[in-house]
């Protein structure tokens, strides 16, 4: 009915693909001119400066630049786009060489004589056309509009160096690297996004990958149904599949995999544009002179999204003609690719700036290139902008009294704090161990061990209820309801293999009908002694956090503070379903956290479910505090691109709304930072003559920081290979009163608090906790679990 | 003629598929029915017909000349190769060049072509230019077939809205007569024999006014042109490339021997998978008893029979996990690529762990089981 199958490649618009234009920079979100305590400045002081390049190169246009924009009329009204643009470059003594036109606006880089200009036109048929170019904004260069259009041009610019594009970014496809032995070939290419920085407009580029697959989604169904056999096939289908990005074999362009049509066939036919009804066989012999093999196979529908999500019609795929791009979460949970792949994609920081530099040499020698650059007086500085940052202190690990130094070259402290009592340890009086018979052995080793590693931390350990089971997912169930009493502190299931659908069964159960804290652990995990130890430490110390037991903590100087993370998961499989998490610590040293989950059906706001898990924490820390926090801090992770305006409109008024619900002389100082760690920004520390991934604790708050906002970035982990990513903070509301410094150190100490990793990660630790629950409950309890269990981190 | 009915006639004049594509489809039929290797459009514009005959199979030299380069590096991009085309790279070799230069120029790369097309050109010719027009297709570049289409005036007063010509670019539009006396004396001055036809029907009953748009096919009477008469033509390039693209194609030894390593590993891995799946068959869950194969599965009764039939079974030892190469070279597709036995082994040598003597591919097992 609304069918449409797939037209050429879509030429260069002002428009981005997909038809509405999307603000992913987010720009016009000014938040900064609201508070007046960061007016000045946003920056802190503390820490030893580091002199760190970027990618960012700033991006120079002749003096007194500005950029025309037109609107362009016809009359009569001309509908189609193409035509618009022939009638109008008939005229390029008057317009000149240099323009960039969408059918209706028109760019410029020169003033046009008068404000109104007529030019008459001929279409083919004879029929006269004036056309009248209306002057309707002198642009700055640093005006929202004129960033988009330096985004547009420089686009075209890598379009010119014969990049191809797929999806938001160009690659190069001429020299691939391919991975045999998962059918892999990944193309390097660049991102690119050109913004209004602190001081200057740059350029941020950055090495970007391509992860194609060679297989087609019918290579993928093939071996799908070896893998599932006949009655599971169309489910797997389904979730393997639907979410998918796939490029057509045909042009060049990518769709996402929304349904499966099974009723349909490549024999179906679909209504051209022009009315006929034609066959998918036919059509793609005829267009593209392709002989569709398998007759049988079902059809591909991608919904067309334009505006508002408001769907617009779909598109038919055959699935033979499309190959799979990017990765599945089943994918890069398998160790052995993503080991082969990181060889290729991870690039140390000299490679990194090297391939960048590569990108820049082409530009600098295209003689095309610099010819367009030039016209529209736009040059690049091609060597990238250095600038001091800072590297603060790092923090002291409290346990139990002790005192610890962790090394900061390498951000954790696991062998500082081995065999150190823990701040709580919870006594497993009661617990069940679930094994099968093959894994009676394993059982056996991990207990011993556990009785082993233990004592030292402070954990008082009773021997289990020992219960061998067969591997059916019935009858741990059946175990579970039989064994599990009020007394039990925690349940061990040891799986043999990694199946989800039994994982989330016993998940499922023990977090919602039966709220006991819950380890899965596969055998495999345990079956080497070499490494049996470290695995048992870690799973003991992963227990007591599930029964509320807590590990170390660092100095937070901040009285009555509630620290809220959120962060959210979506249901790509089912496409349906959005979860939201939530944590919000629940004492001073903030090593307790309550939990609650939001689950949204389509079409519900987010925010909503938020304001009411905001109010049972706070309900929660006056419980446990005898009073209600004074300073509220919300780390908020999972805001897209281009999401910003919507928080900072909706969501924080929300926040408010509801404090001002609790009473009405209660006014808690709030803070709002919004948490991103996808951002294109790398920094490295120029040290000895070489680059380096600057060291955790780098803090970056000029040069490459907007201006409107008061933001800064923190590298706070290490890697072992390719270059550290920093984390960018926004901070888009806040009464605290606080220094950008005590902001800063605050978020800092947060990285440190997350209690299944010793050591310091890439958010801070309540961002870290909300991800784990909405994972948890988006992949394997889809609905939100029984409150008994919030005060706990039974998610990890 | 009926004024009325003529007037009545203008209202419904459209042609289904339009006119261009007609012209567009009548070449790639030509193509279907004479495989041309090589392949030039003079006046390409846009690209457009340059990116339909991309995919015809029997090309493998597309060129375009266009006096505008603007109009040209418009959707040159859409020429180029797409990533399917680097990671399946096809049998045949394809190199698409655009050119700006003239038609009235000579230009060595021109030479060689089996089929050029001019569809709606020769009207946009300046005088002098259309009058170096025949010398410079037919005597010099002299392909195999020629295909010229042109505006029939003729028609023009059934098409609405035409005053004097089509286009205000047009500087002539020919009767039928004028386009077929034209045609016929170059064919008698070059050795070409040709034929007129052309798309958009007249309608019913006006058959004489003959097809809105005019296209002759020339086909030359003697064979190929020897090396000698080539090398006595000028060798001066006079026209611009502004674009060339080189597929990926398996002619080319480096796209062979990366296509032969990805379907041999490809290949061994699946042959390993089985071979563990098999092994662990044994385990003590009911829930993985091994369902029989479905019918989509051919692959494993492929396997069975092969192992059965020649005795070339992979094997187990240690952590090592051996698939010998005749097992591999077997399969069809691997065989297709590589033709030879000798040949896979030439093309896999150094890039592929194989076994101490060379026969079988090696696998490693003893980190497969490592998580993370």
């Amino acid at each position: 009915i609304g069918l449409q199958v797939s037209s050429g490649l879509q030429d260069l618009t002002l428009r981005d693909r997909g038809g509405r234009r999307r603000d992913f920079h987010d720009l016009g979100v000014n938040t900064r001119q609201a508070m007046v305590h960061v007016q000045e400045s946003k920056t802190g002081f503390s820490g030893k400066m580091i002199k760190l390049t970027t990618n960012h190169f700033r991006l120079t246009s002749r003096p007194q630049w500005a950029l025309y924009q037109y609107h362009v009329c016809y009359s009569p009204e001309m509908e189609a786009r193409r035509l618009r643009s022939a009638l109008l470059f008939q005229h390029e003594e008057t317009i000149g060489k240099t323009h960039a036109f969408d059918g209706s606006i028109l760019f410029l880089p020169k003033k046009l004589e008068s404000k109104v200009t007529e030019l008459f036109s001929r279409t083919r048929s004879g029929e006269d056309v004036k056309i009248t170019v209306t002057l309707t904004n002198e642009l700055p260069p640093t005006s929202p509009t004129c960033l988009q259009f330096y985004n547009i041009i420089f686009r075209r610019l890598l379009k010119m160096l014969n990049l191809q594009q797929i999806g938001r970014n160009y690659y190069n496809p001429s020299d691939p690297v391919s991975i045999p032995n998962h059918r892999l070939m990944v193309w390097l290419g660049f991102t690119s996004s050109i913004l209004q920085y602190e001081e200057s407009i740059m350029l941020c580029a950055d090495v970007s990958h391509k992860v194609l697959r060679e297989e087609t989604v019918l290579d993928a169904m093939h071996s799908l149904h070896s893998q599932v056999g006949e009655e599971r096939f169309r489910d797997a289908c389904a979730k393997e599949l639907i979410g998918l990005i796939v490029l057509t074999k045909y042009n060049n362009r990518t769709y996402r995999i929304d349904d499966i049509d099974w009723d349909n066939n490549p024999k179906g036919t679909f209504r051209k544009s022009d009315g006929t009804e034609m066959s998918f066989v036919d059509y793609y012999k005829k267009q593209y002179n392709i002989e569709i093999s398998d007759w049988m196979q079902p059809v591909l529908i991608s919904q067309m999204k334009r505006g508002r999500g408001n769907i617009q019609g779909s598109v038919a795929l055959i699935p033979e003609l499309c190959s799979l791009t990017g990765l599945t979460d089943k994918m890069r949970s398998d160790f052995s690719m993503m080991k082969d792949l990181a060889i290729h994609t991870r690039l140390p920081p000299e490679q990194r700036q090297r391939e960048l530099g590569r990108l820049l040499t082409y530009i600098q020698k295209d003689d095309n290139v610099q010819k367009e650059l030039r016209n529209w007086g736009l040059s690049f500085e091609y060597k990238s902008v250095s600038f001091t940052g800072r590297v603060v202190q790092g923090e002291k690990i409290f346990q139990s009294g002790t005192m610890f130094d962790y090394n900061p070259q390498f951000a954790d402290w696991t062998k500082e704090t081995r065999g150190v009592p823990l701040i709580r340890a919870v006594p497993m009086d009661s617990w069940l161990l679930i094994y099968t018979r093959r894994n009676y052995d394993v059982a056996n080793t991990l207990l011993h061990s556990l009785l082993k590693v233990t004592p030292s931390m402070g954990i008082r350990m009773n021997k289990p209820d020992m219960i061998e089971v067969d591997d059916r997912t019935e009858t741990y169930l059946r175990v579970l309801q039989q064994r599990v009493t009020p007394d039990t502190n925690i349940v061990f299931c040891i799986l043999s293999s990694s199946r989800k659908d039994k994982y989330d069964a016993i998940k499922k159960y023990l977090c919602t009908e039966c709220p006991i804290p819950s380890q899965c652990v596969l055998a495999r995990t345990l079956s080497k002694p070499q490494t049996i130890m470290t695995v048992a430490t870690k799973i003991a110390l992963q227990m007591n956090c599930k029964m509320g037991g807590e590990l170390w903590s660092v100095e937070i100087p901040l009285k009555q503070v509630m620290i809220v993370g959120i962060d959210c998961y979506h249901d790509t499989v089912s496409g349906k379903q959005s979860i939201a998490g939530f944590v919000a610590s629940l004492n001073q040293p903030v090593t307790r956290w309550f939990s609650r989950c939001v689950v949204q059906s389509p079409g519900q706001e987010l925010v909503d479910g938020i304001k009411a898990c905001l109010q049972t924490a706070l309900r929660n820390w006056s419980k446990w505090n005898k009073c209600l926090p004074s300073r509220i801090f919300v780390y908020r992770d999972g805001v897209g691109d281009g999401q910003l305006n919507t928080l900072v409109n909706y969501e924080v008024p929300q926040f408010l709304d509801c404090l001002k619900s609790i009473g009405t002389d209660y006014s808690p100082r709030l803070t709002v930072i919004v948490v991103k760690k996808r951002v294109g920004a790398r920094f490295f520390a120029e040290i000895g003559g070489g680059l380096r991934n600057p060291p955790p604790g780098t803090v970056v708050d000029t040069v490459v920081t907007r201006p409107e906002w008061y933001d800064f970035f923190i590298v706070s982990q290490t890697v072992k290979n390719g270059c550290v990513a920093p984390t960018h903070y926004n901070v888009v509301y806040d009464t605290s009163q606080l220094k950008p410094d005590h902001v800063q150190r605050l978020t800092y100490k947060l990285c440190h608090m997350y209690y299944n990793w010793s050591g310091i990660i890439r958010v801070p630790a309540p961002c870290q906790y909300a991800h784990k629950l909405a994972f948890l409950v988006g992949q394997s309890i889809h609905r939100e679990p029984n409150l008994m269990l919030s005060d706990r981190l039974y998610y990890l | 003629m009926d004024k009325n009915f003529q007037e009545e006639f203008t209202q419904i004049i459209k042609f289904e598929p339009p006119l261009y594509r007609q012209r567009y489809q009548f070449v790639k039929d030509l193509v279907e029915k004479y495989k041309p290797k090589k392949v030039a459009d003079l006046g390409c514009a846009d690209c457009s017909l340059l990116w339909m005959l991309k995919f015809c199979r029997c090309i493998e030299v597309l060129a375009g000349l266009d006096i505008c380069a603007n109009i040209m590096k418009e959707k040159m991009h859409t020429l180029s190769p797409l990533p399917v085309d680097y990671f399946q790279p096809s049998e045949r070799s394809l190199t698409v060049t655009l050119h700006h230069g003239s038609v009235a120029h000579k230009d060595p790369c021109m030479l060689g072509f089996d089929l050029v097309t001019c569809l709606e050109l020769i009207e946009h010719l300046e005088e002098s230019e259309l009058k170096k027009f025949p010398e410079v297709v037919f005597g010099f570049m002299a392909p195999r077939i020629v295909v010229i289409s042109t505006p029939n005036c003729e028609f023009n007063a059934l098409l609405p809205g035409v005053k004097l010509y089509r286009h205000p670019d047009h500087k002539f539009e020919w009767s039928q007569a004028q386009f077929q006396s034209w045609a016929l004396e170059i064919a008698r001055c070059y050795d070409y024999s040709v034929e007129f036809t052309g798309v958009g029907q007249p309608p019913t009953g006006m058959e004489k006014i003959g097809f809105c748009t005019q296209i002759g096919v020339f086909v030359r009477k003697y064979p190929q042109t020897g090396e000698s008469v080539q090398s006595e033509k000028p060798t001066e390039a006079v026209y611009k490339t502004v674009f060339k693209a080189v597929y990926p194609s398996l002619k080319d030894e480096k796209y062979l021997q990366n296509a032969v390593i990805r379907e041999v590993i490809f290949t061994a891995q699946i042959i390993k998978h089985r071979l563990m799946s098999k092994r662990e068959e044994y385990s003590d869950d009911p829930e993985r008893k091994s369902k029989s194969q479905s019918s989509m599965d051919c692959f494993s009764d492929y396997l069975e029979k092969l192992v059965v039939e020649k005795n070339m079974e992979p094997f187990v030892s240690g952590n090592e996990v051996y698939i010998p190469l005749a097992t591999i070279f077997s399969f069809p597709k691997v065989n297709r690529l590589c033709g030879t036995f000798e040949k896979l082994c030439k093309l896999i040598a150094g890039k592929v762990t194989l076994s101490s003597d060379g026969s079988a591919v090696m696998f490693n097992i003893e980190h497969e089981n490592e998580e993370n």
